[in-house]
């Protein structure tokens, strides 16, 4: 059975009809008494409905109008009241619950036994990358696997070679706690955003001489912080997230707005892009502790996850796409499989009682990077979901760590003014 | 269902979410053994090029620490 039986209609009310449905759009949400037939219904009779009852957005929906009012009007007959409803999302809440158990016969751990240990890893930090002058919040690897971009409190964005540690371009801001940058897959322009409710676009120009930050331009338009950002499969759309509670995808050219997703009932902290073999999905992680999958075309909320029992910092894919993880204040991390659609792995310790803040894979997915708020970075076992190694060096929060697209190196950002890159 | 809707009421919302859990509650799921094992598997199949987790010989390593060199 269709979830929406009007799915299909089409307007065929009258003239005096559609004065009426200009007023049903004004709030406050009030229905007017529409007349006449239409096509598909069979009420043929003036219908009402009382005053507080939904108002529709008729002209992108084509809905049969008269059937839609009778609808609604007979819903709210029947008694489906506020508590009917509050009890059946209760009753699909469970549903789905059991639904997921059904499927669930061994865990990924138990699977994984006869996997090999992984060899004790010799991770070391080569290069430590300073310039910043206040604390670093966000960074992101070029294609190139050498350059990589940085944001910081004090609204500054670098542009780093991290093999020569030059400084390749240096764009200020006009606000702080620049919170989002991330490279164009061209490595030719970067996005930022913070604490100025936007996403601006800079290209970056070989010309040392020239201001960058002059050719700055505005993309995305929130109505709080920018969290996160991350442009599609190329230059021209822009993917954000923001404080706002929403994401939103731009074209980066006009700066419009494509697409908007909402679902999240807080503020969304992180976002990432499905790896490009997988197909135009996304997933985002906010203070509302879920973690939810969008359709990029349609704007649908796919699935959605809520084991975490605090703000979920950070959302990372896994290499193959079927399976994403999440940071969490909650001082765990956790693994889900999107085929299974349940969380197969909870990574954490009784000795770890800081928030993670941000997680990324390895090349292959066996070991997961995660940085905490206790300045360490743990290395996690995926399959086994135990702790590999821990990485020190960080004199204050990691705020972001992202392996290089080559997977030969580690980069953490932290509150220490500093980022650092490590490998082998 | 893309909410272009105007305020709505906590009526709407409910029902929004009564839809969204429906749909939630109806897609297709396998099971966990044949998720982790195709995990498993992937990850068995890319770890030999994952430099962090197999490390770089060291003749090939840029950033291998250095032995100590005399000028003679």
């Amino acid at each position: 059975m269709s979830q929406d039986p009007l799915e299909g209609c089409r307007i065929s009310a009258g003239k005096k009809s559609a004065v009426s449905l200009g007023k049903a759009l004004h709030p406050p949400n009030l229905l007017v008494v529409v007349e006449g037939t239409c096509g598909a219904c069979v009420a043929a009779s003036p219908v009402s409905a009382p005053e507080g009852s939904c108002s529709y957005n008729v002209a992108h929906h084509h809905l049969c109008v008269c059937v839609r009012v009778c609808m609604a009007w007979q819903g709210l007959q029947k008694g489906e009241t506020l508590a009917s409803l509050k009890q059946e999302s209760e009753n699909l809440r469970r549903k789905l619950e059991e639904e997921r158990g059904k499927l669930t016969d061994v865990e990924l751990h138990q699977v994984a036994e006869k996997v090999e240990t992984v060899a004790a890893l010799s991770i070391k930090t080569r290069r430590v990358l300073k310039g910043h002058g206040n604390k670093v919040l966000s960074m992101d690897w070029c294609k190139d696997k050498r350059r990589l971009v940085s944001s910081s409190q004090d609204g500054k964005v670098i542009v780093w070679d991290a093999f020569t540690l030059n400084k390749e371009h240096g764009i200020t801001l006009p606000c702080t706690w620049v919170m989002a940058c991330a490279y164009a897959p061209s490595g030719c322009a970067v996005a930022c955003g913070g604490l100025d409710n936007k996403c601006s676009v800079v290209p970056l120009s070989l010309d040392r001489n020239e201001n960058v930050t002059a050719k700055k331009k505005s993309v995305a338009m929130h109505t709080n912080y920018v969290s996160g950002c991350s442009f599609t499969n190329s230059d021209m759309q822009l993917l954000t997230s923001s404080g706002d509670g929403t994401c939103a995808l731009w074209d980066v050219e006009s700066g419009q707005l494509l697409q908007s997703f909402h679902g999240h009932t807080a503020d969304v902290l992180s976002l990432d892009l499905a790896p490009s073999e997988t197909g135009n999905t996304f997933v985002s992680g906010g203070c509302d502790m879920k973690a939810n999958v969008w359709d990029m075309r349609s704007g649908q909320n796919i699935q959605s996850f809520d084991n975490h029992q605090s703000d979920i910092n950070c959302v990372k894919y896994y290499p193959s796409g079927d399976a994403f993880a999440s940071a969490s204040d909650d001082a765990t991390c956790r693994f889900y499989d999107l085929r299974a659609d349940r969380e197969v792995a909870v990574y954490q310790k009784d000795s770890i009682i800081f928030g993670a803040s941000s997680v990324d894979f390895s090349l292959s997915g066996r070991l997961l990077f995660a940085g905490y708020n206790d300045y360490t970075i743990n290395v996690w076992d995926v399959l086994k979901g135990t702790r590999v190694s821990v990485l020190f060096g960080h004199e204050n929060r990691v705020s972001r760590v992202r392996v290089s697209p080559d997977g030969t190196a580690l980069c953490s950002a932290s509150w220490d003014n500093t980022l650092r890159v490590s490998r082998t | 269902m893309t909410s272009r809707m105007p305020s709505s009421s906590s009526v709407t919302q409910a029902r929004q979410l009564v839809r969204q859990l429906r749909m939630e509650a109806n897609i297709r799921r396998i099971r966990v053994s044949k998720a982790s094992s195709d995990l498993m598997r992937y990850c068995g199949e890319q770890a030999k090029y994952d430099p962090l987790l197999m490390g770089i010989p060291a003749s090939e390593n840029p950033f291998r620490d250095k032995k100590p060199c005399t000028v003679l």
